[in-house]
């Protein structure tokens, strides 16, 4: 019982500082995009691309720690 | 068609009920014994290729390869997608590497759309849910690019790649760079399998709670969620391609 409980907690603890981690480096970028897109509306095509690029690869480790989260919740 | 599918679906599903959970194919993966995923990602490459031999049967002719049908059908969203994916490929690769991966990477792209759609099906598991799909895609772009590259500025020069500029910091970056391309087709099937996974979790759990109008949304948001992995998928693949095979000269534009 000790054990598993301890392992639930593990679980939300891990995605929760994942998902914290992930959404503000994708605030940033979000921010920066949408600031140059203010700036100069002409170049949203430009700037999408690399935006959701950026993204991507930030979000990757938020699915790494999912991913840590979705191991741990089978253990319980 | 659609007769033969839900046919197909309603006989082969038949002996589901018994284990558990109910999907259109389930009876035939327990037929022979394959996994679920396995299944249906053969049933959609199967779509996949009845939708190739329709759109080139309806395109055979040169006026009607050229003209543009009238209204908006099956060969205008399938050339639209096309369209859509080659300015994308001549944004990142170039004209002339586009050209030349621009086959790949729509075939991936459409795939893994149409994989992706699949889930929103109810009955249906999307493919791409599983690990193991998105792995083998990632792992055959690994191969891919590694290839090409070789192909395009042979061993020592794609190996050179992985080195670094400075040559006494060489041993140092060369470790970082190998980790990091045995990391991508990893990310990449992580990527996939963690969206849709997610993604469907959410759509099954509202639609338990309220069966009708509270889901729409998520479907929503399904569509759009299908669409941006197929799309960055795509991209991260193009990405990788472009950075294997392009030459010293200009990699000032490198993205």
């Amino acid at each position: 019982m000790e054990g598993s409980a301890v392992v639930a907690l593990s679980a939300a603890i891990a995605i929760g500082l994942a998902v914290i981690g992930g959404t503000f480096g994708q605030s940033k970028a979000a921010a920066a995009a949408l600031e140059g897109i203010a700036r100069n509306p002409e170049a949203q095509g430009k700037i999408f691309t690399p935006m959701i690029l950026a993204m991507a690869l930030i979000e990757s480790l938020v699915i790494l720690g999912f991913v840590i989260a979705f191991v741990l919740q089978g253990k319980i | 068609m659609k007769y033969i599918v839900l046919l197909l679906g309603i006989v082969g599903s038949s002996q589901a009920f018994a284990a558990g959970g109910f999907t259109w194919l389930s009876g035939i993966s327990h037929k022979l014994n394959l996994p679920e995923h396995t299944v249906t990602f053969v049933f959609v490459s199967i779509l996949f290729t009845i939708a190739g031999l329709v759109y080139r049967a309806k395109s055979k002719t040169v006026e009607a390869s050229v003209i543009p049908s009238p209204k908006v059908g099956f060969r205008n969203i399938w050339e639209s997608i096309g369209e859509f994916i080659w300015t994308l490929s001549k944004q990142t690769m170039g004209e002339s590497q586009a050209k030349t991966y621009f086959p790949l990477m729509v075939f991936y792209f459409m795939f893994i759309f149409m994989n992706n759609l699949i889930g929103l099906i109810p009955g249906f598991l999307p493919p791409t849910e599983n690990f193991n799909t998105g792995f083998a895609l990632g792992i055959f772009i690994f191969v891919y690019y590694n290839w090409e590259g070789i192909k395009a500025q042979g061993l020592i020069g794609h190996l050179k790649h992985f080195a670094g500029p400075i040559i006494f910091m060489a041993p140092l970056i060369f470790v970082l760079e190998i980790i990091s391309h045995a990391m991508r087709p990893l990310t990449l099937g992580l990527r996939i399998r963690g969206n849709m996974l997610g993604d469907h979790t959410v759509l099954a759990i509202f639609s338990d709670l309220v069966p009708y109008i509270i889901p729409l949304p998520f479907y929503c948001l399904g569509i759009f969620v299908c669409f941006m992995q197929a799309f960055v998928f795509t991209l991260l693949s193009m990405i990788y391609i472009s950075m294997a095979v392009e030459t010293h000269d200009h990699e000032d534009h490198a993205h």
